[in-house]
């Protein structure tokens, strides 16, 4: 008999974090391209329970948007 | 006492007002250089990134010139160069990060294209 599956029962494939899978040290500031994926449209921190990301890499993530942001790379909150 | 001081690589990232001319940034960014230089720093390099928008107003300003520096200077003087940098109303913001390395090539884009 085969095991039921956690997919089976309905519930939701646990994220991987996208950091780890890249095998990445740090998160630079300047890469702006990545730190965009992680903020909404208003320019607000997504929650590491809707990216997958890992607490250690939501760490450096968060550290690196807010860096971004005081250099006015990244907005604090968008205009509409 | 003459203790040699441990130095440290360091990264700076800094906006000047891009109202400025040619000459006046220029003299400007001697004045950062010298700064770092004077007090026992040593510049490794110095990537200029132009002019870029600023994704929020700063003082009335929409408009910066970025430039980043890769330094390394005995750690007592960093926070030094917060305070005389603080004064300086050409630099709209700056930032000083220990790093590991100097990279050869470096290449950023605002979120808000010019």
């Amino acid at each position: 008999m085969r095991r039921v599956s956690a997919q089976d029962l309905g519930l939701k494939k646990r994220k991987k974090c996208p950091f780890t899978e890249a095998g990445l040290k740090q998160i630079d500031y300047k890469d702006i391209e990545t730190l965009t994926q992680f903020i909404t449209e208003r320019g607000k921190i997504l929650p590491r329970r809707i990216t997958g990301v890992s607490h250690h890499f939501q760490q450096l993530l968060s550290q690196a948007i807010k860096r971004a942001r005081y250099m006015a790379l990244l907005p604090f909150v968008a205009q509409d | 006492m003459s203790r040699k001081l441990k130095t440290q690589l360091y990264e700076g990232m800094y906006i000047l007002s891009s109202t400025l001319s040619e000459d006046a940034r220029q003299k400007a960014l001697d004045k950062i250089v010298h700064g770092i230089t004077e007090k026992g720093g040593e510049i490794k390099k110095i990537f200029d990134q132009g002019r870029k928008k600023l994704a929020y107003e700063i003082n009335g300003r929409r408009e910066g010139h970025y430039y980043v520096m890769f330094f390394e200077a005995p750690s007592l003087i960093v926070s030094e160069l917060w305070h005389e940098y603080h004064l300086n109303e050409d630099l709209i913001r700056f930032l000083h990060l220990t790093t590991e390395q100097v990279p050869e090539s470096l290449e950023f884009k605002p979120i808000v294209q010019a």
